[in-house]
C-alpha cells in the first residue's frame, strides 16, 4: 500500500496521506502516553509492548470515534464538537469531562481577549 | 518576573510562562503548597471530587488500583470518610483538579495579585520531610511557552471560580497527606495529556476533512485521555484479580479492553476493518 510504505519511510512526518494502518503511527503517542499510564496507576516505567499496545488501542478508538461522529455531522453536513458529545452522552464521567474542557476554553478564549485590550491602553498610556 | 496587569488570574499565570514541563524532574507541588494558597488552588480545590465510584484500592498502599477520574467536578462526593482514608495514605477522590497546583508550582507569589479573595490560608505544611526544592527554573518555561500553553490552558482552565469551600478544604487535607510518590504520580496525572497538534493531525486524517477546530482536538484529546485511564484501571483491576505485581502487562491490556467492549465503552466498528 502507498500509504503505508511511504508512512514507513517518514513515520514522523506531519503530512501522512489517508490514514494507514495503525502500525505506521507508532510512536506518536509514546512519551505522553508513558506520563498518562504512570498518573493512571501504572509503573513509573510502564512497558514498551504495554505502551504500544495501550497507543494502538486509543488510535483505533480515536478512528473509530471519529467515523461514528462523522457519520453523526452528515446528517447534519459538517462535522462538529455537538457531535463528539453526543457520542459520549452515556458515559457520564466523560461527557462532564468534555463540558469542563471546552466551557474552560471559552474563558481562557474571553480572557485572552481582554488582555490584549487591557495590553493596548496599557501601551497607549505609555506613550 | 514583572506584574504582569490582568484581570484574569487564569491568563496572568499563562502568561508568565513558567511551566516547564520537564518531567525528570518535576517543580515541587509541595513546595508550592507551602507557599501559598492562592485562588488557583482554591478554585480549583472544589473541583477535585471525583466520582464516588472508585473502587476499593487493594492491599498495596501505593497508587496502583486506584481509580482515578479526571475532571469530574459535578459529581457529589459522598464521603465523609475521605480525610480519614487520606490519613491512612489512601487516596482515590479528588483527582480532578489539582493541575492547578502541579501547574503553577514555581510561581513567584508577586505575580499573582488574586482579584478574587482567596479563601482560607494554607493548611499547615505537610508532615513529610520537604522534597527537594523545585528544580525546574521558572525561566526555562519561557521558550517552550507555545506547547505548554497548548495544554496548559485546558488544564489551567478547570480553576474556574464557584469553589466550595468544604471541598477544597478537603482536598487540601488530602493534599497534604500524600506521600511524594502519590505527588508524582498525582501530578503525572493531571499533567500529561495528548499534545494538541498531534491529535488534530489524527483527526484531519481520520475524517479527511480540514475542518478540524479547536474544541474538537480539546474535546478528543479529553475523551481519550479518559479512556486511556479506564483501560489502565481496569488492568490494574485485572491484575489485582490474577493476584500479579509490577507492570502492566499486555495481556492485562487485551483483558481490560475486552471487558470495556463488553461493557460497551468502546465504539464498534460498523465495517469490519479490512487489510489491517
Amino acid at each position: 500500500m502507498n500509504a503505508s510504505s511511504s508512512g514507513k519511510a517518514r513515520a514522523a512526518s506531519s503530512s501522512q496521506p489517508s490514514d494507514s494502518s495503525s502500525k505506521r503511527k507508532r510512536g506518536i503517542f509514546q512519551k505522553e502516553l508513558q506520563h498518562m499510564m504512570y498518573g493512571f496507576g501504572d509503573d513509573p516505567n510502564p512497558l514498551p509492548e504495554t505502551v504500544a499496545l495501550v497507543e494502538d488501542i486509543v488510535l483505533e478508538y480515536v478512528t473509530d470515534f471519529a467515523h461514528k461522529a462523522q457519520d453523526m455531522g452528515s446528517k447534519r453536513g459538517k462535522l462538529s464538537v455537538e457531535d463528539f458529545l453526543y457520542l459520549v452522552r452515556k458515559d457520564a464521567p466523560k461527557l462532564n469531562r468534555c463540558k469542563e474542557l471546552l466551557s474552560m476554553q471559552e474563558e481562557l478564549k474571553q480572557a485572552r481577549k481582554a488582555f490584549d485590550v487591557d495590553e493596548e491602553k496599557l501601551a497607549a498610556s505609555l506613550d | 518576573m514583572s506584574e504582569i496587569k490582568c484581570k484574569y488570574p487564569i491568563l496572568r499565570v499563562k502568561l508568565c510562562g513558567r511551566f516547564p514541563r520537564d518531567f525528570a524532574n518535576p517543580p515541587s507541588i509541595l513546595e508550592a503548597m507551602k507557599q501559598f494558597k492562592d485562588p488557583f488552588e482554591a478554585a480549583f480545590e472544589e473541583q477535585e471530587e471525583s466520582p464516588p465510584d472508585s473502587p476499593a484500592p487493594p492491599d498495596d498502599p501505593d497508587a496502583p488500583g486506584r481509580r482515578l477520574r479526571p475532571g469530574l467536578g459535578l459529581r457529589p462526593r459522598p464521603h465523609p470518610a475521605a480525610a480519614a482514608a487520606a490519613a491512612a495514605g489512601h487516596d482515590d477522590d479528588d483527582y480532578d483538579d489539582d493541575d492547578d497546583l502541579l501547574d503553577e508550582p514555581s510561581a513567584p507569589a508577586p505575580t499573582r495579585a488574586p482579584p478574587p479573595p482567596p479563601p482560607t490560608p494554607t493548611p499547615p505544611p505537610p508532615p513529610q520531610p520537604p522534597p527537594a526544592a523545585a528544580s525546574g527554573a521558572p525561566g526555562t518555561g519561557r521558550t517552550r511557552r507555545r506547547k505548554e500553553d497548548e495544554n496548559m490552558e485546558v488544564e489551567l482552565g478547570k480553576l474556574a471560580p464557584g469553589g466550595d469551600p468544604d471541598k477544597m478544604a478537603k482536598m487540601q487535607a488530602i493534599l497534604s497527606r500524600f506521600t511524594e510518590e502519590q505527588m508524582n504520580r498525582y501530578e503525572s496525572f493531571r499533567r500529561s495529556g495528548f499534545q494538541k497538534a498531534t491529535m488534530k493531525r489524527l483527526l484531519v486524517s481520520v475524517t479527511g476533512s480540514q475542518k478540524v477546530t479547536m474544541p474538537m482536538t480539546i474535546a478528543m484529546s479529553g475523551i481519550a485521555k479518559m479512556f486511556v485511564g479506564e483501560i489502565v484501571e481496569t488492568a490494574r483491576i485485572v491484575m489485582s484479580e490474577r493476584k500479579e505485581s509490577g507492570p502492566i502487562r499486555p495481556c492485562h491490556i487485551r483483558e481490560a479492553y475486552r471487558r470495556l467492549k463488553l461493557e460497551g465503552k468502546v465504539p464498534k466498528r460498523t465495517v469490519p476493518r479490512l487489510f489491517r
